[in-house]
């Protein structure tokens, strides 16, 4: 049973899964290492991206993969804060295209990664 | 025939937008965004939370509250409708400067591009600061003049504090060399270049001494002369700074003038006078020539001061001194040893009695005013040479023969009996 968007215990999940089967999932999934380089990158953010995750993966996701992202909004909230899981609206410019999201921002010091999830928003 | 896109290709430049460091964006004349790349959503996202990007008018609002009318408004098919204008707003907790520039591009379309500009913002701020209070001293220093030459010697910047220092104006100074600012007498020396060359070696050099002003006055300047290296550590110029110290000077050699001369008659004073003794007949005193001292003493002046006042007493020494002076030129010094009893120091004896014998008779010509009379005073003088025995050996010398001027009657000179050989 593949968890939602919302689950309380989608962190468990993640840290246990295998990055194939983040491809599975209804949302995108991105899977950070401790220094913010991107260990995981599922076929649906792929999808919508227009990056393939062979190019992505290794890099540094706020600065070199999603700079919208690099703001106090998003990646400071991960490098200061010793533990998130919180939702918001956020913005992507997918293929330039002004695409309303909303985000899940999921860190936890006992995890071995931490993820941003992404699912469309209405607006 | 269409070329086939490459997926590579198309991803590159997918990835070539994504990473640009400006945001670039386009919309049309209603406002609604067609394009937009993620800077522009990492800029303007946390200016409006929950927003959607879709309106740039809505969007921008923050930065350029009255961008719909100046798009709209903008009626030529292209062109810069907002060049670079740098709007001041809160990110988060951080004060930024974005720069907002707004391109009608064709028909009703419109390119914006935004960038954060807060560092460069930072740095102009810091500048003008330093600019600031760089005139705020040029406009205020009194007393020094701040200025650059090349690597060559040549004055190549004029302001405010070169006009004040010495009424140099900018085309007096522009391109020529510190000599202008010499006395004549020492212009034409390597000075310059040699003050030049051991600033360069050192770093800094201070030297102080006599410039003019361009009316051709003299003060007595301090200036420091500094290296200015580049970035690359090579000697780029040099910074002048020079200060007015005239008035020290003055100050000091009024200081040394008080300090070395009695009050009363002009006189060099005891200390200064022992000072001179041992220069003179010290172990180091020059021995090219033999000097001589002389013992003088006015006669009576205990009794003139009782009978005429104490004022005719100083009139008196006043007197003495000034005829002694004028009888001497530079050839002896004058010192006030006691109330009324004088050392005459020559350098040179060989005319040590004659000397003396004239300032006998100059002191015995004086009339001294004393009341509505008016007196005339005698010296009896001791005349002594140096015999290689030190100060104290002359002065006893002259003292004796001095007591025996006062037993032989006074207003006389005698002459220590082992100076005979030499006079």
């Amino acid at each position: 049973m593949l968890p939602a968007f919302s689950d309380a215990d989608i962190l468990e999940w993640l840290e246990a899964a295998a990055p194939e089967d983040f491809d599975h999932l209804a949302f995108g999934v991105i899977g950070l290492a401790a220094d913010f380089h991107v260990v995981a990158y599922s076929k649906a953010e792929a999808a919508v991206s227009g990056l393939t995750p062979a190019r992505v993966i290794g890099r540094h996701f706020f600065a070199s993969v999603a700079p919208c992202t690099n703001n106090y909004m998003v990646a400071q909230r991960f490098e200061l804060e010793p533990e998130l899981d919180v939702v918001i609206d956020y913005v992507f410019t997918l293929r330039m295209a002004p695409t309303p999201v909303r985000l899940r921002l999921l860190k936890r010091p006992t995890a071995r990664h931490m993820y941003l999830l992404v699912e469309p928003r209405p607006t | 025939m269409t070329p086939a896109v490459e997926p590579n290709a198309l991803e590159a430049m997918t990835e070539f937008l994504y990473l640009a460091p400006v945001g670039l964006m386009t919309f049309a004349l209603d406002g609604r965004i067609r394009l937009a790349n993620p800077l522009v959503a990492q800029l303007l996202i946390p200016l409006a939370p929950g927003g959607d990007l879709s309106d740039a008018y809505t969007a921008l609002a923050p930065l350029v509250p009255d961008l719909a009318r100046r798009v709209r408004g903008f009626a030529a098919t292209s062109g810069i409708i907002i060049d670079h204008e740098r709007c001041p707003i809160a990110m988060g907790a951080r004060q930024a400067v974005l720069s907002v520039t707004v391109h009608r591009i064709h028909g009703g379309m419109n390119l914006g591009m935004l960038e954060d500009v807060s560092r460069q913002v930072e740095q102009d701020r810091q500048l003008f600061e330093d600019r600031q209070r760089f005139q705020a001293i040029f406009d205020n220093v009194r007393d020094y003049a701040i200025f650059t030459v090349d690597p060559q010697g040549k004055i190549d910047e004029w302001n405010q504090t070169l006009l004040r220092f010495g009424g140099w104006r900018a085309e007096d100074v522009l391109g020529r060399t510190l000599d202008i600012f010499l006395p004549a007498e020492v212009r034409g020396t390597a000075a310059p270049d040699t003050l030049l060359a051991n600033a360069r070696q050192a770093g800094s050099v201070e030297i102080e001494g006599w410039r003019i002003r361009r009316d051709g006055s003299r003060l007595w300047t301090n200036t420091v002369v500094t290296a200015l290296p580049d970035v690359s550590g090579a000697v780029r110029g040099f910074v002048v700074v020079s200060r007015d110290m005239t008035q020290r000077k003055r100050i000091e050699d009024e200081l040394r003038r008080l300090a070395t001369t009695d009050p009363l008659t002009g006189a060099f004073n005891r200390r200064h006078g022992q000072t001179l003794l041992a220069d003179t007949f010290g172990d180091d005193g020059d021995r090219r020539r033999q000097p001589g001292l002389l013992m003088l003493d006015i006669d009576h002046f205990k009794a003139i001061n009782d009978r005429h006042g104490h004022e005719t007493g100083d009139t008196a020494l006043r007197a003495a001194v000034e005829a002694c002076r004028a009888v001497l030129g530079d050839a002896g010094s004058v010192v006030r040893w006691g109330g009324e009893e004088f050392l005459i120091i020559l350098p040179d004896a060989t005319e040590a009695a004659a000397t003396a014998e004239r300032l006998r008779a100059a002191v015995g010509d004086l009339r001294i005013a004393a009341g509505e009379d008016s007196i005339g005073i005698t010296v009896s003088i001791g005349v002594a040479a140096d015999h290689g025995d030190g100060p104290h050996g002359v002065v006893r010398r002259a003292d004796a023969a001095l007591y025996s001027a006062k037993r032989g009657g006074r207003n006389r000179v005698v002459i220590a009996p082992d100076v005979t050989a030499v006079v």
